[in-house]
């Protein structure tokens, strides 16, 4: 009856075998792929149920609305549910490219990505580096801003920092899309729990070796810590890419518009017009910006899951 | 040789002649954490903490964007905690965490400990499927979302008018609204707990559970006494995270329901951007740390409990 609250003799013995059998070392990440454990067969059935009905749950929205863009603009509220492959029409993304300027929106995207992924993957790791392996006046109130930047809600920056681009001239600029945030609080934080890991005798075996400091960074610690920056890489590029509350804010001009802010831009005509005949032209539209706003992403990440997931457990706590 | 493998170890032998390279050295080692540090800090600096010193002073102030602004005290402060607005805010964050979080935990433990399994069948169909909501973005997804929600012609109630239930005002109706929000959240940022639980559960051995076994516990006994007990800190460490990004929440309300039916998912991050579009910059500042101080401490409240526990 009290399973749930006194510590057993099983937990006992069990906590203890863990505590003295782990040690410290992590797990290597791809170990994921291989754990043999115990299988008794009888809840597997009610496990698999559970899974594939989770499956469904995330699979289908995704799945609806890639259908759906395909669907005549009309079946798609008339009939959300049907899906009739001889109705399959392009309608809905030719009326997409003609009415929103998606194509920029996805180059502005791509020079954004380009130069602030590079400017994060290499600042980030570095000023970790130093907060990870190096004493040094001032570290601690640095690093105590970083935390409190982590807790800070985005948007609580978006007016000064509007009246900066301001003063700067920078409104729909790349540089205005670029630079704040390049080198967010999160990199830093999960950065430094990486390169914290490393141990100490290998950068001192380098130093003995004549390595600059530099050079322990770019030739040592780098290649070892490959795992994180992947993660880091994937989770920049998704961050970028997703972006969307402070390109609108700063870059809502046609010429410098991103990829999201094409999106949302086309998202307040559905919104702001709710009733009427133009509902189905714009869902369908919707339907099939967003598609196309999805679909790199995931093929991305489908075709390079595991460097993806074993990129963000290199970076995770450990249990 | 340990000062081969200890460079740092200080040695009163070391002849001047040996000394003086070394701490060249040292000075150099000692100015390289400053040049490491220095590009992260001059864009921190001029896009973080600049603007974040500027929203602190203009929280005393009632400037409104243009003008000269007058110094009001703690006004604006006290104004906000003397405001129901402000308060209503914060209960709609609180009811979407109970909403969120409990599931979301229960879940993504589930998921996270059958897929640590590597005899489970369809296993890679599975991580695909929890990776697919982390990467599709947002805006895109909070599309979707109305669009598949809304009340006459979405695809929801046309499922559930299927098993003979009728429509349901998901988006349009004030109690609706928020478990609508929350199924968005939750379907969005469950495949990242999952992540985070499987990372934990690598770190715990094996021989734990064959222990356990042998010893006769069932699978559930197992997960709640051996499992969750052992996980302790990475579940911990996921709930911290959730619950700023749930206090934090501006985008999907923003995207989907605009705040509404009737404020009701006017979410503390949203609130705090409804007196930026008034044009009410101050109060918008006090808003801002106030909420950081809540948030703040949430989490130190968090990591007590964990501590606590140890």
């Amino acid at each position: 009856m009290t399973i749930h609250r006194t510590p057993t003799p099983i937990t006992a013995t069990a906590r203890a075998l863990h505590e003295t059998a782990t040690g410290h070392g992590r797990a290597d990440a791809a170990e994921l792929v291989s754990k043999p454990r115990r299988g008794r067969h009888g809840g597997m059935i009610v496990a698999q149920v559970f899974l594939i009905l989770l499956t469904i749950g995330f699979l289908a929205p995704v799945v609806w609305a890639l259908l759906s863009a395909f669907k005549p603009a009309n079946d798609i509220i008339r009939a959300p549910l049907s899906f009739d492959p001889t109705t399959f029409t392009l309608d809905n993304y030719t009326a997409m490219f003609e009415d929103v300027p998606i194509g920029s929106g996805f180059v502005n995207t791509g020079i954004v990505l380009l130069v602030k992924g590079t400017i994060t993957l290499f600042c980030a790791p570095l000023a970790a580096y130093a907060f990870a392996k190096y004493d040094f006046r001032g570290k601690n109130l640095i690093f105590g801003a970083v935390l409190v930047t982590l807790m800070l809600p985005t948007i609580v920056l978006i007016i000064p920092l509007l009246l900066e681009m301001k003063q700067l001239g920078w409104v729909n600029t790349y540089q205005a899309l670029i630079l704040p945030g390049a080198v967010d609080a999160f990199a830093i934080f999960w950065m430094r729990q990486v390169i914290a890991a490393v141990p100490d005798e290998l950068l001192d075996a380098a130093r003995v070796d004549g390595c600059g400091e530099f050079g322990i960074f770019w030739r040592v610690v780098l290649p070892v810590i490959r795992p994180g920056i992947a993660g880091l890489a994937v989770l920049t590029l998704m961050n970028i890419y997703n972006d969307f509350v402070w390109p609108v804010v700063i870059a809502s001009s046609d010429a410098r518009a991103t990829l999201q802010v094409v999106l949302s831009t086309l998202a307040q005509n559905i919104t702001g017009n709710r009733i009427g005949a133009d509902y189905a032209t714009v869902t369908g539209e919707l339907l099939a910006a967003s598609s196309v706003a999805l679909i790199p992403l995931l093929v991305l990440f489908i075709a390079l899951q595991r460097h993806f997931i074993n990129g963000i457990l290199a970076g995770s706590v450990k249990g | 040789m340990s000062t081969l493998i200890a460079p740092r170890a200080k040695r009163p032998i070391i002849t001047p002649a040996r000394k003086r390279p070394m701490t060249a050295a040292r000075a150099k080692r000692g100015l390289a954490p400053y040049l490491f540090v220095a590009p992260f800090v001059a864009i921190f600096l001029a896009f973080s903490i600049y603007p974040l010193v500027f929203t602190a002073r203009l929280s005393f102030t009632n400037w409104r964007g243009s003008g000269a602004a007058e110094w009001v005290g703690w006004d604006n402060y006290t104004y906000l905690l003397g405001n129901s607005g402000f308060w209503g805010s914060l209960a709609n964050s609180g009811v979407l965490w109970l909403l969120i979080i409990p599931a979301q935990l229960v879940i993504a433990l589930l998921a996270a400990v059958l897929l640590d399994n590597a005899k489970l069948r369809l296993r890679s169909i599975y991580r695909i499927a929890f990776i697919v909501p982390f990467v599709t973005p947002l805006v895109a997804i909070a599309q979707i979302w109305v669009v598949a929600f809304d009340q006459n012609y979405g695809a929801v109630n046309s499922v559930l008018n299927l098993v003979g239930i009728p429509d349901i005002g998901w988006l349009t109706t004030s109690e609706w609204s928020k478990p609508t929000l929350a199924l968005l959240f939750i379907w969005k940022t469950t495949g990242f707990i999952v992540i985070i639980l499987l990372s934990g559960l690598q770190s715990i051995d094996s021989s734990v559970y064959e222990a356990a076994e042998l010893d006769g516990s069932s699978r559930l006994r197992t997960l709640w006494s051996i499992t969750v007990p052992l996980l302790r800190r990475t579940i911990m460490f996921a709930v911290v995270l959730q619950t700023l990004a749930v206090f934090q929440m501006f985008a999907e309300p923003f995207v989907v329901t605009q705040g509404g039916p009737y404020n009701s998912t006017t979410t503390a991050g949203y609130y705090l951007y409804n007196h930026i579009t008034r044009g009410d910059l101050g109060t918008g500042a006090a808003n801002s740390f106030l909420l950081v101080i809540i948030v703040m401490a949430l989490s130190l409240v968090f990591v007590r409990l964990l501590r606590a526990k140890d």
